[in-house]
C-alpha cells in the first residue's frame, strides 16, 4: 500500500537515508528499530513530506506521494503522531483532536464518527476533553497526539516512539489500544519505530532494523 | 484642568487607532509568516492615497457624500485584494525559512519599489479628503468639544480588537491561523495548507494596514513619506508590545498615541522621538517588550 523504494534524504550535506525501501501492508503493523540517531524519525519525516528526498520515490497506492506536500499526505490519510507530540498548548484536548478535520474541511458527520471512534479507543481523552493542550502531562500528551494522529489516518498510521518516556502501566494502556485499533480499523497499515526491540513483539507483524540511514535485514517477528 | 486634558487624551487615542492598526497587521504577519516586513508601513501610505483618490473623486462626481464612508473601508479592502496575494506570492514567498538579513533586504526592496510606485501613480503632493470628517462635524458634551470622526475611530480600532480576537478565537481559519503559529510544521503534517494560511495571514496584514491609512486620509491627509513615518511608528508599538501580541499592540498604540500628544503639547520639540523615547525605556526593562515572551509561540 505504502512504498518507499531507494529513498535518500541528507540534511545539511549529510546522508541521513541511504536506499531506504519497505512496504507498509493493509492490516499490517510494521516495526522500525534503530539506535538513536539511526533515522527512524527522519523516515517518517521523510514519509510525510517533512524532509525533502534527494533520490528514491513514495507511493500511496501506486500513486507518487512524494511529489504532494505534507498537507496533502495527510488529506490522502496519512497520520502522524510526533516523538514530542507536539500540541497546540492553547487549544483544549478536544480543539487539537478536531484541528485536522477542521484543516481537511471534513463534514460534521464525518468529523463526529471519526471523533466518536478515538474517543471509543482512548476513553481518557473524553474525561480531558476541555483541557488545554499545554497543560496535559507528557504520557496524556502522547495519547492525545495519537487521538490525534488517527483523526487523520484512514490508511496509514506512523507513531514515532510511542513508548519512550511512558509509565509501565501507561505503556500498557497504550499497547491496548494499538491492539482495539487494529480490531476496529483493519485495513489500516501501522509503521512504529522503537529504539529497544522488545517493547512491541505483542504487537509487530514486521520487524525492520534501520542503522546508520540503512535498513537491515527484515525478519518476521515471533508470534 | 479636565477641559485642558480630555481633548487630549481623545486626540492620543485617535492617534492610537490609526497606529494599532498598522501595528496589528505588523504583529499578525510576523506572528504567521515569522518575517518583519519593512514594507509594511508603505500598505498604510497606499491605503490612504487609494481612499483620498476614491474621496476626491466622489466629491467631484457629485454623489452622495455619505458614501465616502464605505469607500474608505472599500479602498483598504481593494489595496489588500490586489496586493496581498500577489506580493506574498512573488516576493515574500522567497523570504520564507531564510535568515533575517534576506527578509530584511527584500522587504526592505518591496519598500522601495512601493515608494517609487506611489510617486508615479499618485505624485508628490499632499492630498486632503475630509469630507468624512466634515459630515460628521462636532459634538459638545459637558462643555468640551469632540470631533465625531476621531470618537468613530476609536470604536473602530475596539471593533477591529475584538473582531480579530473572536476571529482567530473561532472561526476556522483564525484556528488554522493560530495552530501554523504555535507549530507550522505539525499544522502541515495535520491536513493544513500553510501556504494558503500565509497568503490569507498576510493579506489581512496588508488590509489592516491600508484602513488605518485610508481611515487616517480625512485626518491627515496624505503626502510621500507617510509610509515610512509609519512603518517606524507600527514598529515601535510592536516592539513596545513584544511582537505577536494582539492585544499587546492595542495597549502599546495608546501609550505612543498618548506620549505623542503629550510630546505635542508640552515638549514640542520631542514629538518626533517620543514614541522611540518610549520604546526604549520599555525595551530597556522588558527586552522581549511587555507582552511578549520567549517560550511558546502564540497569537
Ligand atoms: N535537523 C537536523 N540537522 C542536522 N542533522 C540532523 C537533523 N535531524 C537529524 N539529523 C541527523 O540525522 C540522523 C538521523 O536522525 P533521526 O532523528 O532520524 O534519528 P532517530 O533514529 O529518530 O534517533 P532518536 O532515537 O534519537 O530519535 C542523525 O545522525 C542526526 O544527527
Ligand atoms: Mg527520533
Amino acid at each position: 500500500m505504502l512504498k518507499l523504494r531507494d529513498v535518500n534524504v541528507a540534511i545539511a550535506g549529510v546522508r541521513v537515508l541511504r536506499d531506504v525501501s519497505f512496504t507498509l501492508r493493509p492490516g499490517i503493523c510494521t516495526v522500525l528499530i534503530g539506535r538513536n540517531g539511526a533515522g527512524k524519525t527522519t523516515t517518517l519525516r521523510a514519509i510525510m513530506g517533512l524532509v525533502p528526498l534527494t533520490g528514491g520515490a513514495i507511493t500511496l497506492e501506486g500513486e507518487a506521494l512524494h511529489t504532494q506536500p505534507s498537507y496533502a499526505r495527510a488529506r490522502l490519510g496519512v497520520g502522524y503522531a510526533p516523538e514530542d507530540r507536539r500540541l497546540i498548548s492553547e487549544f483544549s484536548v478536544e480543539e487539537n483532536l478536531l484541528l485536522p478535520a477542521l484543516a481537511m474541511k471534513l463534514d460534521a458527520a464525518e468529523r463526529r464518527r471519526r471523533l466518536d471512534e478515538v474517543y471509543s479507543l482512548l476513553p481518557q481523552l473524553a474525561e480531558m476533553r476541555k483541557r488545554p493542550g499545554g497543560a496535559t502531562s507528557g504520557g496524556q500528551g502522547k495519547m492525545v497526539a495519537l487521538g490525534r494522529a488517527l483523526m487523520v489516518a484512514q490508511k496509514v498510521v506512523m507513531l514515532d516512539e510511542p513508548f519512550q518516556g511512558l509509565a509501565p502501566a501507561l505503556a500498557q494502556d497504550y499497547a491496548k489500544t494499538l491492539a482495539e485499533l487494529r480490531k476496529a480499523h483493519e485495513g489500516l497499515a501501522l509503521l512504529i519505530t522503537e529504539s529497544s526491540p522488545n517493547l512491541l513483539d505483542s504487537i509487530a507483524d514486521e520487524t525492520l532494523s534501520i542503522e546508520r540511514g540503512a535498513i537491515g535485514a527484515e525478519a518476521p517477528a515471533p508470534h | 484642568m479636565l477641559n485642558a486634558i480630555v481633548p487630549l487624551v481623545v486626540d492620543g487615542l485617535a492617534n492610537a487607532a490609526l497606529i494599532f492598526f498598522v501595528a496589528v497587521g505588523l504583529t499578525l504577519v510576523f506572528s504567521v509568516l515569522r518575517i518583519l516586513n519593512v514594507a509594511h508601513g508603505s500598505f498604510y501610505s497606499i491605503g490612504a492615497y487609494v481612499a483620498a483618490t476614491i474621496g476626491l473623486w466622489l466629491v467631484s462626481s457629485g454623489l452622495n457624500p455619505w458614501l465616502s464612508f464605505p469607500a474608505l473601508l472599500l479602498a483598504a479592502a481593494l489595496v489588500a485584494a490586489l496586493m496581498g496575494p500577489l506580493i506574498e506570492r512573488t516576493l515574500i514567498h522567497w523570504t520564507y525559512g531564510k535568515g533575517e538579513a534576506v527578509q530584511i533586504l527584500v522587504t526592505f526592496g518591496l519598500f522601495l519599489i512601493l515608494e517609487d510606485l506611489q510617486r508615479i501613480v499618485f505624485g508628490v503632493r499632499s492630498i486632503y479628503a475630509d469630507t468624512p470628517m466634515a459630515l460628521l462635524g462636532v459634538s459638545e458634551i459637558g462643555g468640551i468639544i469632540y470631533l465625531n470622526y476621531q470618537l468613530l475611530l476609536i470604536g473602530l480600532a475596539v471593533v477591529v480588537l475584538i473582531g480579530l480576537r473572536l476571529f482567530i478565537r473561532h472561526t476556522r481559519y483564525g484556528k488554522l491561523i493560530s495552530a501554523v503559529v504555535e507549530d507550522r510544521e505539525v499544522s502541515e503534517a495535520l491536513g493544513i495548507n500553510t501556504r494558503r494560511i500565509f497568503m490569507l495571514a498576510f493579506t489581512l496584514g496588508v488590509f489592516l494596514a491600508a484602513l488605518g491609512g485610508a481611515l487616517a486620509t480625512p485626518t491627515t491627509g496624505v503626502a510621500p513619506g507617510l509610509g515610512a513615518e509609519t512603518m517606524v511608528l507600527a514598529f515601535a508599538v510592536a516592539a513596545i508590545a513584544g511582537l505577536g501580541q494582539v492585544e499587546g499592540a492595542a495597549v502599546a498604540a495608546v501609550i505612543v498615541g498618548i506620549a505623542r500628544v503629550l510630546a505635542i503639547y508640552y515638549f514640542p520639540a520631542l514629538d518626533a522621538v517620543a514614541p522611540y523615547l518610549v520604546m526604549l525605556a520599555v525595551l530597556v526593562i522588558w527586552p522581549y517588550g511587555l507582552f511578549g515572551s520567549t517560550s511558546t509561540r502564540r497569537i
